[in-house]
């Protein structure tokens, strides 16, 4: 790759250049042009005070009005008819050539007419002729009578008048014709200049336009290379990029490769610990045990890096009660603090500007407690502070969260290390203290995409304070319903002991989950037969009996409870079941059941029901919703749930989005928030494999003809979807229990199954 | 029936005359003839005008450069239009005649949108034939320096006897 442009750079410089003498060249001719305009202005204002008398033609008439006026004398005296009337009109044409004369001295013509010596000489010797005949028409007006001598005379003279002033028409003529000449040589000179300076004009810009090309072609050249340029550094990226999946991807599948037997382990641990140890093996399995412990955190930590390298990072929008995050967050670590000998101190705002906001729960308090742990770490018998304010910016409300402890604190360098990968302030903490080094990287990642910074201020050996500030809206108050999530709720909550029972093994999961994320006491039946036989003998708070159940079904057992008067005859029993119509309500209520519940389970309804139990042991209400059953098969139970889950639309067919989606997404957040991402997983997984196992069955009994096994299977299968929020393969298997279902239906719900696997593991 | 004819004669002048009244008979020499298609002529059909008579019309003095003039030079006389309405005078074009048969095209605009007068004195004295009178047409060159110009000079005719009315 190279770093230069081999062309364009080079060529734009000598364009400069060039470019820039031209622009010299073009304020020199400017300059030019300038004195030239002014020339020519100067001469357009002479040619205004030039507006004269044409000089030829005033001569022109002067010898016309002389000749005219001897002319006339001539015939006067041919003929002999010198009266008084001609003589006075001979008079007049006199004064008219006596006024031509005068003219001719005061008028202005052209050119310095006047100024010509030969001309002034010719004009005083004409007026010579007329002033010395003026006594002579003087006596003409006065009336004396003229002798033929004085005419004759006066005839003479006018004669002379005549050729004097034809002689200055002439010279006049030639004279004008020398200065029309001069005149125009003088126009085409300044004329020339102008062709030459226009030229010049053209010159240069022919020639910007020249290097104007010629920059315009470097600049191609170079735009080219750099497309090119830019075209290898993708490649190189993309390249770079596949490697860091690859790598990624090779890590995501160690972490859960370790993680599998590692949670054998931890599991035989603790029925070790169980067991009766000497005090020796009991400390070596402890040691087993903690070391394990770290081991699962770090192969998290090192799984979260990935999935956030990998892009999979996704934040909610969901709401928050902040008031709740750092007190549990705070709670979560006490414990641990003890072991350290630290106090921890929650330093709340004293007025919220708005204590519910919209954020991702799980990744703020993933943050929090990252920040906590390490103050806790790294201070001993000292306290860690966890301070929230909220700033209102320009940008709108501002989360700003610190955590202050009087631990070892960081030094300069050491702080430019913190937030990069695996990076520690140095060698020795690691061993000291243990850790990857990848929590506060992970922070960065998650600070960074809600939009907001972290930081830290620090001084050695005297504490550190981390910080984060990132935007956040104001959230309406959730209901309270819903505030499942509140440990003041959790605390609220009764702790009841429950029997559950649920034949498929992926609802089971689910149920016993959710309730142990509720504190409560379950026991497990996988038929009615068990669960009558464990009803029978212990007593239990409250009972959670599917309907359709291999061995013994639902209402037999409740029947057969209620009839025996064991040790839970009185317990409350809830109905589970799918099939939400209002024959089978009916038929629960007939059988002695206390309600009725559509499935999938949602934690909000286990809560109420574990309340309302609480309250009113013997009538607890039913759920009253008489929707149609397929609505009653996906969404969920409580429509509550939606207040908590602000980004999935209202359960109504009228969105855009089809409802299953929504209730799909809010399902599958809700059983992910409860019994946390692994369970999660593995939850998905369970049912995979029984998905897997029933499809086969099916596939069985459809070639051996079983009609009512199919139907359970069917029945089984859309029950599991629907409980992990699959709801297009809860509906699939649904409808091909009314339709009798075909191999190749099997098969397309085996494809189904199929592709949403993949979509999960995506 | 003459004092009948002329009483009747006078009747109709009175009745019909308030616009057109009609031109006195000159007294003194006629020193500008017009012809033409005119309302109220004064001598068989043509208005002929005296000194007196032209300078007791509406006129005016002005004091401007001319080519043919040493520096500034004050004209004054009766203005052009003023002249025409006492004969009558309909029409577009005048032709103004000089003594010696120069005569020029007058557009009639040039009598009604400019201030062009009948000069018949130059610095205050009548102007003789040898100082280019009796009339001279000048153009309001002191109103207008826009009219300076040879298309006006060759319209500016000196030693004027007689306007034509051309229609």
């Amino acid at each position: 790759m190279t770093s230069k442009t081999p062309f364009g750079s080079d060529e734009i410089r000598k364009a400069s250049r060039t470019t820039a003498a031209i622009q010299v060249f073009s304020v020199f001719l400017l300059a030019i042009l300038v004195s030239v305009y002014v020339d020519i202005s100067r001469r357009q204002s002479d040619l205004r005070d030039a507006v004269r008398e044409n000089a030829m033609w005033s001569v022109y008439q002067f010898n016309r009005e002389a000749h005219d006026l001897h002319h006339r004398l001539e015939l006067m005296m041919s003929s002999q008819k010198i009266d008084k009337a001609s003589l006075e009109e001979l008079s007049i044409r006199y004064d008219v050539v006596y006024s031509r004369m005068t003219m001719l001295r005061e008028t202005k013509f052209e050119q310095n007419f006047l100024s010509d010596p030969s001309v002034v000489t010719q004009i005083e010797k004409i007026q010579r002729l007329i002033f010395n005949n003026a006594p002579i028409f003087d006596a003409i007006i006065a009336g004396e009578p003229m002798s033929q001598a004085s005419l004759t005379s006066l005839a003479y003279e006018l004669d002379v008048l005549s050729r004097e002033t034809a002689d200055l028409l002439v010279y006049t003529n030639t004279k004008i014709s020398a200065e029309r000449a001069e005149g125009r040589i003088e126009l085409e000179s300044l004329q020339r200049k102008s062709m030459g300076l226009i030229g010049l004009l053209v010159l240069s810009v022919v020639l910007l336009i020249f290097t104007l090309q010629r920059q315009l072609k470097g600049v191609q050249a170079a735009g080219a290379s750099l497309e090119a340029m830019a075209d290898k550094l993708t490649i190189s990226y993309q390249a770079a990029e596949a490697g860091n999946r690859a790598k990624s991807q090779f890590m995501a599948t160690m972490g859960h490769e370790i993680r599998t037997p590692l949670n054998a382990i931890l599991g035989m641990v603790e029925l070790l610990e169980l067991t009766r140890l000497s005090a020796e093996s009991a400390a070596h399995v402890r040691t087993i045990r903690r070391s394990g412990e770290a081991l699962l955190d770090i192969i998290n930590e090192i799984l979260d890096y990935a999935k956030i390298e990998h892009g999979k990072l996704e934040l909610e929008q969901r709401s928050v009660d902040l008031l709740t995050l750092a007190e549990t967050s705070a709670d979560m670590m006490r414990g641990r603090a003890a072991e350290t000998g630290n106090r921890i101190v929650v330093d709340l705002p004293y007025r919220w500007r708005a204590r519910h906001v919209l954020s991702d729960p799980t990744r703020l308090r993933q943050v929090i407690l990252n920040l906590m742990s390490n103050a806790v770490k790294f201070t001993s018998k000292g306290t860690v502070t966890l301070r929230l304010r909220q700033l209102r910016g320009e940008a709108g409300l501002c989360l700003r969260v610190e955590v202050q402890d009087t631990g070892i604190g960081i030094g300069e360098e050491g702080r430019e290390k913190l937030f990069r990968p695996f990076s520690q302030v140095d060698a020795s903490i690691s061993r000291k203290y243990g850790g990857t080094g990848l929590g506060l990287t992970i922070c960065k990642e998650i600070i960074d995409r809600f939009g907001g910074r972290i930081g830290v201020d620090s001084v050695t050996g005297q504490g550190s304070t981390f910080w984060f500030e990132i935007p956040v809206e104001a959230a309406a108050a959730p209901n309270l319903d819903v505030a499942l999530q509140q440990s003041q709720a959790l605390a609220d909550l009764p702790s009841l002991k429950i029997l559950v029972a649920e034949d498929n093994k992926v609802n089971q999961q689910v149920i016993l989950g959710y309730l142990k994320h509720l504190k409560q006491t379950v026991v497990i039946a996988d038929n009615g037969e068990i669960a009558l036989e464990r009803a029978r003998t212990d007593a239990f708070d409250l009972i959670l009996m599917d309907m359709q159940m291999p061995v013994m079904d639902g209402i037999e057992a409740t029947i057969r409870l209620r009839a025996s008067g064991g040790a839970s005859a009185e317990t409350p029993i809830i109905a589970l079941t799918a099939n939400a119509s209002e024959e089978d309500r009916q038929r629960c209520l007939d059988a002695g059941m206390a309600g009725f519940q559509a499935k999938p389970i949602s934690i909000a309804m286990l809560h109420r029901l574990i309340c309302e139990v609480e309250r009113h042991p013997a009538a607890v209400a039913a759920d009253t919703s008489k929707a149609p059953v397929q609505a009653a098969a996906i969404a969920p139970a409580a429509p509550v749930m939606e207040a908590a889950v602000p980004s999935a639309a209202p359960a109504s067919s009228a969105t855009s989005r089809p409802a299953s989606l929504d209730a799909l997404s809010a399902r599958r957040q809700e059983i992910a928030d409860v019994l946390g991402p692994e369970a999660f997983d593995e939850l998905m997984q369970s049912f995979f494999d029984d998905a897997v196992e029933l499809l086969d069955s099916l596939r069985q009994s459809m070639n051996s003809g079983q009609a009512e096994s199919l139907d359970k299977l069917l029945h089984n299968l859309k029950g599991s979807a629907a409980n992990v929020g699959l709801s297009e393969i809860a509906e699939r298997s649904q409808a091909l229990r009314t339709t009798g279902p075909t191999l190749q239906d099997i098969e397309m719900l085996s494809k189904d199954i199929d592709a949403a696997k993949q979509s999960m593991a995506a | 029936m003459k004092r009948l004819k002329s009483l009747l004669a006078m009747l109709t002048l009175v009745l019909t005359a308030p616009q057109a009244l009609a031109l006195d008979a000159p007294k003194g020499p006629v020193i500008l003839t017009i012809r033409g298609t005119l309302a109220s002529p004064n001598v068989g059909g043509t208005a002929q005008f005296d000194l007196a008579m032209l300078e007791s019309l509406a006129g005016r003095t002005a004091v401007t450069e001319t080519p043919w003039t040493e520096g500034k030079t004050a004209f004054s006389g009766p203005l052009l239009r003023a002249v025409l309405d006492a004969a009558g005078a309909k029409g577009k074009t005048l032709l103004v005649r000089a003594i010696n048969d120069y005569f020029a095209e007058v557009p009639m605009e040039d009598a009604g949108a400019l201030d062009t007068i009948l000069a018949s004195r130059m610095n205050g004295k009548i102007m003789s034939v040898r100082d280019k009178g009796p009339l001279f047409l000048i153009y309001p060159f002191d109103l207008d320096p826009k009219l300076y110009n040879e298309k006006y000079f060759s319209r500016s005719v000196w030693q004027i006897k007689e306007i034509e009315v051309k229609p």
